[in-house]
């Protein structure tokens, strides 16, 4: 297919480079053009266009609420497998983030020394931080700073300011809020105020791409 | 001195820098040789600056002395011009007065104007004494170098200076210094097609003719940052988000002032309880005192008035005996007839009166037989007597019958009176008990009748429906009062759009009739700059130019009868055969009476200058306007906006207090109906058990009075069965009673028949005597008869006469008293009553009143009761909350106030609503974070929230935010964006057309250097084969956006009021606005990828070289590293730079008669062969270009030039220059 044809938009390119990265298009980002390039999908129109010409790659374009990832078609459970392993680490993490007194939403804007500062007050948060694996730091802060710069990284987070060190919360993070609320621990009913509409399908689309 | 020509013939420094004096010849091509540092390079600033007059134009870089500084030094330091003209020279003296100024003298420059007699330099003033002493006019103090060059090239007005000049200069002859700087500061470069560009565009355009990509960059910014924003504002995510906020924060609102005004009352309801603990308690002991007092009162009342009522119901019984008694004794006197028996008896004396007097009668008569009379009278009376005696007897025995059966049949009749009376009494007695019972229930019954009427009129918690009814007339009152208010508000909202549409649409239409005349005078300029640029384009060839070549003066004489259409002829071929004839075709005619009214070259120049800034004027007068408009749309969109923001929000709180209002009436409606509910309840509670209880009484009454009326028929049978039994009883003895006495009567009629026979015998006896002895018998035996029925009469009266006395005795003992007995009864039933009534109302007012202080005691004691249970479920499940710990400053605060709350409601509703209000507060909170989180974290509006941000924060966002959409304040920003977009591409737009404008003179340039270059004779050296030259569209990615931008303003106008933000993607200007802004958008990314600080005029265009030098041909090319040795190199570069000069010059000034010529000044051209050195001069020779170079050191091309100097530095640091002794070999 020729994507003259199509008559893709222009930021066709683009589009994919983060989203085939396994990375969010949230519309409340800012780097890079990116509430740009969440208008662009979400044009019902592109939308329709870009469906069509990323499924030939066997990519689906998802649509969460204000965010668009990718997941792939008939993906083979080994790789679902391993995106739930990756994916456990996220656990924790937001346990700890709903434990905040100021809890972490959408849209806020976040300095992991606050955090740091509300964690070392309170034994209950020392406790989940000091719970969370994988981080090298063994100071609060730098703790909170790797998991900020993880979720950066993953575009759940965006570093807003350098200097004064400040992540705004994109619109993805809702992704991870969701696939944890539809999380069912065997032998317990699911919870109602846990139960969503229409939850991801884990199987499929527990992590994009 | 008469050259011909005009030229900077000397230029002699005094006291300048290091050189104490120096006197150098110009007319002609000038070497300065010395080695470096020695001031060769100073002096050809000092020559440059004649040329330039600009001090920060002569490359002297920063880290050294300014010009002023370094080269005057001294109050008596100058710097000589002297400019050779076709006749006289005059000169220029540059001195330093606070800065540097200039003064024209007409005259040649002589040392003794500046130099006394001991050698020594005058100040200035002295040597204008000298100047003034010899005559000699000079100019005054020319304070600025616009003003010296305006001179010196020949534009200056004032009659006095416009002879000191150098060269007719047009108005492009700034071009001509800038040239000659450029040539003198460049000529160390290599050969560029840039440095080429930069000396063309540097030449013909002013150091303001750039565009400062740094400005359009930051305004980009600016406005890219604002568009994302309001772009952003007006997603509909955005908006949907502002709503979900907007009604969290409402409801937030409501639900803390609800929980402070809750706990407020809490508060006032906990203090108050306190307070009240104490005083409820005693009050309700009071009433406890106050209802048992009552009790005794009204006891001792009953008592006393039932005491009453028992006497006079013993004496009503007693009236009430006698009465019944007087009544029987009546009917009994009835039954014997009494009234006949009392008439009788009435006639008793007349009987008795008339028995005496028979019986004297019958004594009379019977005188003379008195003793037969007494015989037979004693016979007649023994038989009368027996007769007498036997009635009597069996009158006696009838009496004693009828009395023996009297008796009886009274005896019966008392039996059955008695058994009558004792059946009366046990019925009265048991109707009296069922009387009391009734009574008594009649009494119950009549209580509760009034407690019912009590109950059903007073209205439980009256008060609160009351005051619950006022506040809701007084909420509708105000709903009323807010939708009128908000109605006229709307209406003020709507005129003031209205009016601010108008002033809008009046503004846009005085812009576009402005902007329309000043295009049209523009365009009629422009027309007229063109009228007059073809006539100076074609002057030289055409009549005027002929006039201007040959005939001095010829707007004085010839020009007169002139017209312009004659002037500017190119075919009338004129000749030149005798310029001293006066005549026209032989005819003379005074000329002096003719007004000139043909223009010299100066004065088309100077009417083209003026049109051109007539142009820039009308340029900028648009521009302003523009800004003004702009600036009064900003202004009223200010003042109107804010206007109507003001009364939107007025609007939106008279909206949200009609919506408090109808939710507040809807809550008042609902608990008003509750408490009437609840009311209606309690009444019917109450009313209910009054009404059963008075059903059960009157069920009981009921009952009553059946048994009543049962007992009473019982009784009365009863009393009808003894009566009538006695009656049986009695009509037996009456019987046996007749029959007895029916026996006597016979026994005596038998008795008395035969005593009657015996006495008629004894009559007849008697009467035959008597008639025997002549007595008058028949009367005699009359008047017996007549006593006899007369003692009869009497007898029978006689036995009424106890029956009459007894009554007689009874009539005035009862009967006639019956009156009496019946009033003093009624009398006494009517107290009575009185005392039932007095009873019953007291009773009234006794259980009225206890009633009402029970209900009183119930609700103290309801109140305390709450208190209690408030207080301590307070303490128990409140105290420790953290809701208390919340509220407890306004709790612990509160001013006791007495309210209906109840204290355990009020906690509960506390809790209740905190856990509602901390939902509520997190969704309020997500929504916001989530709506600051679209923004940018600069963003113009100000949403910014922080993570940490406390409830006060997070409201006064919230509050804000309510006034930015109340103020319409997207509209102020979208104005102001809009106004920035226009200002940008506006700017844009002038600044790009302002350089494109120089482009054309770029090409005219281009194409004289090229006919230029063509015109070289490089034939005869045969050096340089050619050198071409071409123009080529710029690459420059930011000029071309820049241009893109310009030409979409140029094709679309301003078209962004409408479409720049207006989301409907259909609007045909939002495409064209999406284009602009894509195009910012591009331009934008492009000056920050480029890092390129500013388009000037060489952006606009490239050049290419092509120069071919013996067998080498460098091809199209922008930069020339190397043509052949470095010898070649400067000569290009030198034929080049000539060249451009050259082209400069001849654009740059008015072709008259008077000739001149100008320096070009190289310094180093040491490394050029003679032989190339040759070819140079002849080349800047044939163009009327005099060189000045500099040299090391003498190596033989000195010979070359006209003029060689020589430099020295002398002892004291000083530099002689002196001329060298060579001879000019050949130019």
């Amino acid at each position: 297919m020729n994507t003259e044809d199509l008559e893709l938009p222009r930021q066709t390119h683009e589009i994919f480079n983060i989203l085939a990265r396994g990375q969010f298009i949230s519309s409340n980002g800012t780097k890079d053009g990116m509430s740009r390039l969440y208008d662009v999908l979400n044009d019902p129109q592109n939308f329709e266009k870009l469906q069509s010409y990323f499924s030939v790659l066997r990519y689906k374009i998802e649509r969460g609420n204000n965010y668009f990832y990718f997941s792939k078609v008939n993906e083979p459970p080994s790789i679902t497998e391993k995106k739930l392993e990756t994916f456990e680490k996220y656990i924790d993490i937001i346990d700890l983030f709903a434990s905040l007194d100021n809890k972490i939403t959408i849209g806020a804007r976040v300095r992991p020394s606050e955090i740091a500062e509300e964690c070392n007050a309170n034994v209950r948060l020392k406790q989940k931080l000091a719970k969370i694996p994988l981080y090298r730091s063994e100071n609060f802060l730098n703790k909170i700073r790797e998991i900020c710069q993880m979720l950066d990284r993953d575009s759940f987070f965006e570093l807003e300011d350098e200097a004064s060190e400040t992540y705004k919360v994109l619109d993805a993070y809702g992704y991870l809020l969701e696939v944890i609320n539809a999380i069912t621990i065997f032998g317990q009913p699911p919870s109602p105020e846990h139960t969503i509409t229409n939850p991801p399908d884990i199987d499929i689309d527990i992590n994009p791409n | 001195m008469n050259n011909g020509y005009r030229i900077l013939n000397r230029i002699v420094e005094i006291n300048i820098a290091n050189v104490k004096y120096a006197d150098i010849e110009l007319n002609g091509n000038t070497c300065f040789v010395g080695a470096n540092n020695y001031g060769k390079t100073s002096l050809q600033r000092a020559i440059l600056f004649f040329y330039s007059a600009n001090s920060r134009a002569l490359g002297i870089s920063s880290s050294q002395k300014p010009f002023e500084e370094h080269y005057f030094r001294y109050d008596n330091s100058y710097i000589i011009y002297e400019v050779a003209t076709e006749t006289t020279p005059f000169f220029v003296m540059v001195y330093r007065h606070n800065k540097l100024v200039f003064r024209f003298v007409d005259s040649e420059y002589r040392p003794e104007f500046f130099f006394n007699e001991n050698n020594e330099a005058l100040k200035f003033r002295e040597v204008l004494v000298n100047l003034d002493k010899q005559g000699i006019f000079y100019s005054n103090q020319i304070d600025t170098f616009e003003r010296y060059r305006n001179i010196l090239y020949g534009t200056e007005t004032d009659p006095k200076l416009n002879k000191f000049f150098l060269l007719r200069g047009n108005e492009k002859y700034q071009n001509i210094p800038k040239s000659i700087t450029n040539v003198f500061l460049s000529s160390k470069n290599s050969i560029d097609s840039r440095f080429i560009k930069d000396f063309i565009a540097s030449a013909i355009s002013n150091e303001s003719d750039v565009i400062v990509l740094e400005n359009i960059e930051r305004q980009l910014r600016q406005f890219s940052e604002k568009y994302q924003d309001i772009e952003t504002f007006l997603k509909k995510e955005t908006q949907q988000l502002i709503e979900l906020a907007e009604q969290k924060y409402d409801q937030v609102q409501l639900l803390r002032t609800a929980q402070l005004e809750n706990a407020e009352k809490l508060g006032s309801t906990l203090r108050y309880a306190d307070t009240q603990h104490k005083i409820l308690f005693t009050a309700i002991q009071e009433k406890d005192q106050k209802i048992q007092q009552l009790k005794d009162e009204f006891e001792a009342l009953k008592y006393s008035l039932e005491e009453k009522q028992k006497d006079l119901r013993e004496q009503i019984g007693y009236y009430d005996g006698m009465l019944r008694t007087a009544q029987r004794k009546l009917d009994l006197y009835k039954e014997k007839n009494i009234d006949e028996i009392l008439e009788k008896y009435q006639e008793k004396q007349q009987l008795e009166s008339r028995l005496q007097v028979l019986q004297k009668e019958y004594d009379t008569l019977t005188a003379d037989v008195q003793n037969i009379e007494v015989q037979y009278q004693s016979l007649l009376n023994n038989i009368r007597n027996e007769i007498q005696a036997v009635t009597n007897k069996i009158n006696a025995e009838i009496t004693e019958i009828v009395n023996h059966y009297n008796e009886l049949i009274l005896l019966q009749k008392e039996e059955q009176s008695k058994r009558e009376s004792e059946l009366k009494q046990q019925l009265q007695s048991a109707i009296a008990s069922i009387d009391n019972d009734i009574n008594e229930k009649q009494i119950e019954l009549g209580q509760l009748k009034s407690e019912e009427k009590i109950a059903s009129s007073i209205q439980p918690y009256d008060k609160e429906i009351k005051q619950l009814e006022l506040e809701i007339t007084e909420l509708k009152t105000k709903i009323y009062t807010g939708k009128s208010e908000m109605a006229i508000q709307q209406s003020k909202v709507e005129a003031l759009q209205k009016e601010w549409q108008n002033i809008e649409k009046q503004l846009q239409q005085k812009f576009e009739h402005l902007t329309q005349t000043i295009q049209q005078q523009i365009e009629q300029l422009k027309k007229e700059i063109n009228q007059i640029d073809e006539k100076l384009n074609i002057q030289e060839n055409a009549f005027y130019g002929f006039l201007e070549k040959n005939i001095p003066n010829w707007h004085l004489s010839f020009g007169k009868i002139l017209n312009e259409d004659i002037l500017f002829k190119n075919d009338l071929n004129p000749q030149l055969i005798n310029p001293n004839d006066n005549t026209i075709f032989g005819v003379q005619i005074d000329l002096d009476k003719l007004q000139i009214v043909s223009k010299s070259i100066e004065q088309y120049q100077t009417e083209k200058i003026e049109k051109l800034n007539k142009i820039k004027e009308l340029e900028n007068l648009f521009l302003q306007e523009q800004q003004n408009i702009q600036n009064e749309k900003l202004l009223n969109a200010d003042k109107y906006g804010k206007q109507i923001a003001e009364i939107k929000e007025d609007i939106k709180v008279t909206q949200y207090a009609i919506e408090l209002a109808e939710k507040k009436e809807r809550k008042l409606l609902i608990e008003l109906e509750e408490w009437k509910t609840k009311a209606a309840k309690e009444t019917d509670a109450s009313l209910q058990s009054i009404r059963e209880k008075i059903a059960m009484i009157e069920e009981e009454l009921s009952i009553l009075r059946k048994r009543k009326k049962i007992t009473e028929t019982e009784f009365e049978t009863q009393i009808q069965n003894a009566i009538a039994r006695a009656q049986q009883q009695i009509q037996h003895l009456k019987q046996q009673q007749q029959k007895e006495i029916e026996q006597l009567e016979v026994q005596r009629k038998n008795t008395i028949k035969e005593l009657k026979e015996k006495e008629e015998s004894l009559i007849a006896e008697k009467q035959n005597i008597f008639q025997n002895k002549g007595v008058d018998n028949k009367r005699i035996q009359e008047i017996q008869k007549q006593i006899s029925q007369l003692q009869e009469q009497l007898n029978e009266l006689q036995q009424y006469q106890s029956l009459i006395s007894d009554y007689l005795k009874d009539k005035r003992d009862l009967f006639d008293n019956i009156p009496i007995y019946k009033q003093k009864k009624e009398e006494l039933v009517t107290e009575n009553k009185n005392i039932i009534q007095e009873l019953e109302e007291e009773n009234k007012k006794y259980n009225l009143q206890r009633l009402e202080i029970s209900k009183q005691k119930k609700e103290l004691e309801d109140a305390l009761y709450q208190f209690n249970q408030g207080i301590l479920f307070f303490e128990n499940n409140f105290k420790e909350t953290p809701v208390y710990k919340h509220y407890s400053s306004i709790i612990e605060n509160a001013e006791p106030k007495p309210s209906n709350y109840n204290i355990t409601d009020l906690c509960t509703q506390l809790l209740k609503n905190e856990s509602y209000f901390n939902e509520e507060y997190t969704h309020f909170q997500r929504y916001i974070n989530e709506f600051a989180g679209k923004f940018r974290i600069d963003n113009h509006f100000g949403f910014v929230i922080n993570h940490n941000a406390s409830f006060q924060e997070y409201e006064k966002f919230a509050q804000n935010l309510r006034n930015f959409i109340n103020e319409n304040r997207i509209d102020v920003s979208i104005t102001e964006t809009t106004a920035l977009a226009t200002m940008i591409i506006d700017s844009i737009a002038i600044k790009v057309k302002e350089l494109s404008g120089q482009k054309e003179k770029i090409y005219h340039i281009v194409e004289l250097l090229a006919a230029d270059f063509k015109k070289a004779e490089f034939e005869e050296s045969k050096l340089i084969e050619y050198i071409k030259i071409r123009l080529e569209e710029s690459d420059n990615k930011i000029y071309k956006l820049l241009k893109k931008i310009q030409e979409f303003r140029d094709e679309h106008g301003i078209v962004f009021n409408e479409g720049l933000f207006n989301t409907n993607s259909a609007t045909p200007k939002k495409s064209i606005s999406l284009q602009i802004i894509r195009l910012l958008d591009q331009l934008r990314s492009a000056i920050k990828e480029q890092e390129q600080q500013e388009i000037r005029l060489q952006d606009l265009f490239e050049l290419k070289f092509n120069i071919k030098e013996g067998l080498n041909e460098t091809g199209w090319t922008h930069r020339i590293d190397s043509i052949g040795s470095t010898g070649t190199d400067i000569l290009v570069k030198a034929i080049i730079y000539i060249t451009l000069l050259n082209v400069f010059i001849k654009e740059s000034s008015v072709k008259t008669n008077k000739k001149f010529k100008v320096h070009c000044i190289i310094d180093e051209v040491g490394q050029i062969s003679a032989h190339y050195l040759k070819e140079l001069l002849r080349f800047a020779k044939s163009r009327d270009i005099v060189m000045i170079n500099g040299l090391p050191n003498k190596s033989g091309l000195e010979s070359h030039y006209k003029y060689t100097y020589q430099f020295k530095k002398e002892d004291d640091g000083t530099v002689r220059i002196f001329p060298s002794i060579v001879t000019e070999v050949e130019v």
